[in-house]
């Protein structure tokens, strides 16, 4: 009886987890848990520069996130106030960046990059509605 | 007296560090700015002498593209295209939001009266080359562009009809729409090349497309009569203005399935969801104003006054304007004519700004202006100061990342040449405004002359279907009867009647109250032609439709009788030596070779 019980108990935890995980999936990168790799815009901060290649370290979610981005021949970098075009050389380590592109054969291919400026009051926004418990990219 | 004293001292370094930083936030002068020596302004302001961004739109009924600088709304040219301008993309990429990511060298823009998408080069600022699309067809909008900038998806409003055109040569790939009534209005592409979302007007659905092979996925039951229907930056929602619902469905583009329906202002029509994918402003023609949703906790935050009936909208590329597309001006400005001109406001949307959710200026402006959208100038060159040369041989930089035309040229075009078309706006008629016309709606013979008496009234005509013989000499009497006054009408509201494609050019007829509006041509080409109310004339504009016959000898003209094949051409809209530079028509049909042409 008491094995039954905790083989009840067992498979009703498994069940449980299971449906947990499924209920998780559901709006997974889509509407409800911050960035996912598929999103055509990542906003973050880089944290290293290669040949046409960066890395970044999404803001204003809850759960910061690193990608890659391989800038597509066709990419350019600009500031995303008054649009002034710049090298990719210009680009530094802790610029806050918008990243324009798409998904595709395991690589996120950047299509536009932006500068952002922190005084800008649409990226204040997003920093203070992630101080205040509503993180970009975690939709309601 | 030594705590006044610290006190003072903290107050003139605190007062001191708040100038510093003050005076940092300002613009700095860039290389691009200084380059002009009449440059006198050492920081920006409202009134620069150079503009920072630059507002096309399409211009609706007077066929041209309207070039506007941002902030200072002054308008710079006319581009002229066509018969009945609705909306377009830059070309490019369709990455970003509703500006895309431009590469400065074209825009395509939709004619609904000619039934084409005409090309315009935004370095030379003329239209380059026409798409004539395959009849029947009548297109209303084409935004939609691909990830891979190859390929433009466009609704087929008059016959229920989608297509995929080949922007190389003009290609284009139709899919039927059923069941009937079917009104595929307003696409926009998702940004990762899968899908094209469009709202269809009469089945009150967004139907999903997979973009590669171009076919029907399925639909999805919105609020009543969706129109605007736009993907985020993200790629994650598809907002949709649900017209008479009054609200905003959000689209989970994952799940395919409406994931929130947001109360939003009464009878919105257009997004226009900023770069980074926080807001969506949305233009709400009843309520007369701009509501203000935040994507991310799924509410209306705010809503901001506008003059009177905002139709259209666009956002500028640093989110910091938002100029709302007014469609009429109840007599804001003086009297130039018989049909008033319609408005832009320029809303001030930066949060930290003092004059925050306010309009700042508000401007008179040609035709009745559709879709609007915005590019930094720093995309368009200067190409008259001893660079011309550059335009054909070298191209220009964005960065590092060089443009260039080619020199090979393209498919309906000789090589390397950019041409100058002014297609015709209006051709082939003899117009007149005549007393109002009190004779009875329906066709009776003068001679050999048809005489068709039309009213249009909110929403629809009298009557709604015409017949006429092929070669047939026709006179249509355009009458606006309407007598409504109050929520949605004003003595202002100006009608028309624009028959689609072959015979546009010859229609473009203008109700006004208090007379009537004669305009006579030959019925040459037979087939079923969608007439349509080309004035944007209240919240069921897009209900004004009706259909005229031109019946071959011993057969009635349908969407399968007809000269379709001939009117395709569209040789009515430019002289005989430009015919070079119209691609596509009916002979190129369904010559994509679907599921490999990939769109990313």
């Amino acid at each position: 009886m008491k094995k039954t019980k905790i083989l009840v108990s067992m498979v009703f935890a498994v069940v449980l987890a299971l449906s947990a995980f499924t209920v998780s999936t559901v709006y997974a990168g889509a509407l409800g848990n911050g960035s996912a790799i598929t999103d055509t815009l990542q906003i973050g901060v880089i944290t290293s520069l290669g040949d046409r290649k960066l890395t970044i370290k999404t803001e204003f979610e809850k759960t910061p996130k690193s990608y890659s981005l391989e800038l597509l021949p066709e990419c350019y970098v600009m500031t995303a106030m008054r649009g002034h075009f710049k090298k990719f050389k210009e680009l530094k380590k802790g610029d806050l960046i918008a990243a324009y592109g798409w998904y595709k054969g395991g690589k996120w291919n950047a299509r536009r990059i932006d500068i952002l400026d922190r005084n800008d009051y649409l990226i204040k926004r997003l920093a203070s509605d992630a101080k205040s418990g509503s993180y970009y990219k975690h939709e309601r | 007296m030594k705590k006044s004293i610290i006190f003072s001292l903290a107050l003139i370094i605190g007062v001191t560090l708040l100038s510093v930083k003050a005076e940092a936030k300002k613009t700095v002068l860039t290389p691009f700015d200084k380059r002009d020596w009449h440059v006198t302004e050492k920081y920006d302001s409202d009134a620069p002498l150079r503009d920072y961004a630059i507002l096309y739109d399409a211009g609706g009924v007077d066929g041209a593209i309207g070039v506007i600088g941002i902030p200072s709304m002054r308008t710079y040219r006319h581009i002229r295209v066509g018969v009945d301008l609705h909306n377009f993309p830059f070309s490019g990429s369709n990455a970003g939001n509703n500006n895309g990511t431009p590469d400065g060298k074209y825009l395509y823009v939709s004619d609904k009266g000619a039934n084409t998408i005409g090309e315009v080069n935004l370095q030379t600022g003329w239209t380059e080359r026409i798409f004539a699309l395959p009849v029947p067809f009548g297109v209303h909008h084409c935004a939609a562009l691909s990830p891979n900038g190859k390929y433009l998806f466009a609704t087929g409003e008059l016959t229920g009809k989608m297509l995929k055109l080949r922007l190389s040569d003009g290609a284009t790939t139709v899919l039927n729409i059923p069941p009937a009534p079917s009104s595929p209005d307003y696409p926009d592409t998702s940004k990762d090349g899968k899908y094209v979302f469009s709202g269809n007007y009469y089945h009150s659905t967004v139907m999903v497309f997979s973009q590669d092979p171009f076919k029907l996925i399925k639909e999805i039951p919105v609020g009543k009569n969706p129109h605007g229907t736009n993907v985020s930056p993200t790629n994650r929602m598809v907002t949709v203005c649900d017209k008479l619902s009054a609200t905003l469905s959000v689209i989970d583009v994952e799940t395919l399935k409406v994931h929130k329906v947001i109360p939003t202002g009464a009878g919105p029509l257009h997004n226009q969801i900023d770069s980074l994918g926080k807001y969506v402003y949305q233009s709400c023609f009843v309520s007369d104003s701009t509501s203000k949703i935040d994507l991310q906790r799924m509410q209306l935050v705010d809503e901001f006054p506008i003059h009177y009936r905002v139709g259209h909208n666009s956002i500028a590329p640093d989110n910091a304007y938002y100029v709302s597309q007014n469609k009429f001006s109840t007599g804001l400005f003086t009297p130039t004519g018989i049909v008033f001109a319609v408005n832009f406001e320029l809303e001030d949307i930066d949060e930290t700004s003092d004059t925050y959710g306010k309009s700042v200026k508000i401007i008179p402006v040609d035709g009745e202006p559709h879709e609007g959208r915005q590019i930094f100038a720093t995309f368009i060159q200067r190409w008259n100061t001893g660079k011309g040369d550059d335009l054909f041989t070298k191209g220009y930089d964005l960065g590092d990342v060089h443009v260039s035309f080619g020199a090979k040229g393209r498919p309906g075009l000789p090589a390397n040449v950019h041409p100058q078309l002014e297609p015709r706006h209006v051709a082939n008629t003899k117009k007149r405004w005549v007393p109002r016309d009190n004779g009875k709606p329906g066709i009776t013979k003068d001679g050999d002359v048809y005489v068709i008496r039309v009213k249009g009234f909110s929403y629809g005509y009298v009557p709604r279907f015409i017949h006429v013989p092929k070669g047939a000499k026709v006179r249509i009497i355009y009458t606006n009867i309407d007598k409504a006054a109050g929520l949605t009408k004003n003595p202002d509201v100006t009608m028309g009647l624009n028959i689609y494609g072959f015979y546009g050019p010859r229609t473009m007829i203008i109700g006004v109250r208090g007379m009537s509006m004669v305009a006579e041509f030959v019925a040459s080409k037979a087939g079923e032609y969608e007439f349509f109310c080309q004035h944007f004339c209240g919240p069921l504009h897009l209900e004004m439709r009706g259909t005229f016959f031109v019946d071959p000898p011993g057969q009635q003209a349908s969407l399968a009788v007809g000269d379709y094949d001939s009117v395709s051409m569209k040789e009515q809209l430019v002289d005989e030596n430009e015919h070079v530079w119209v691609v596509g028509t009916n002979k190129l049909m369904n010559t994509l070779t679907e599921g490999k042409e990939p769109t990313i």
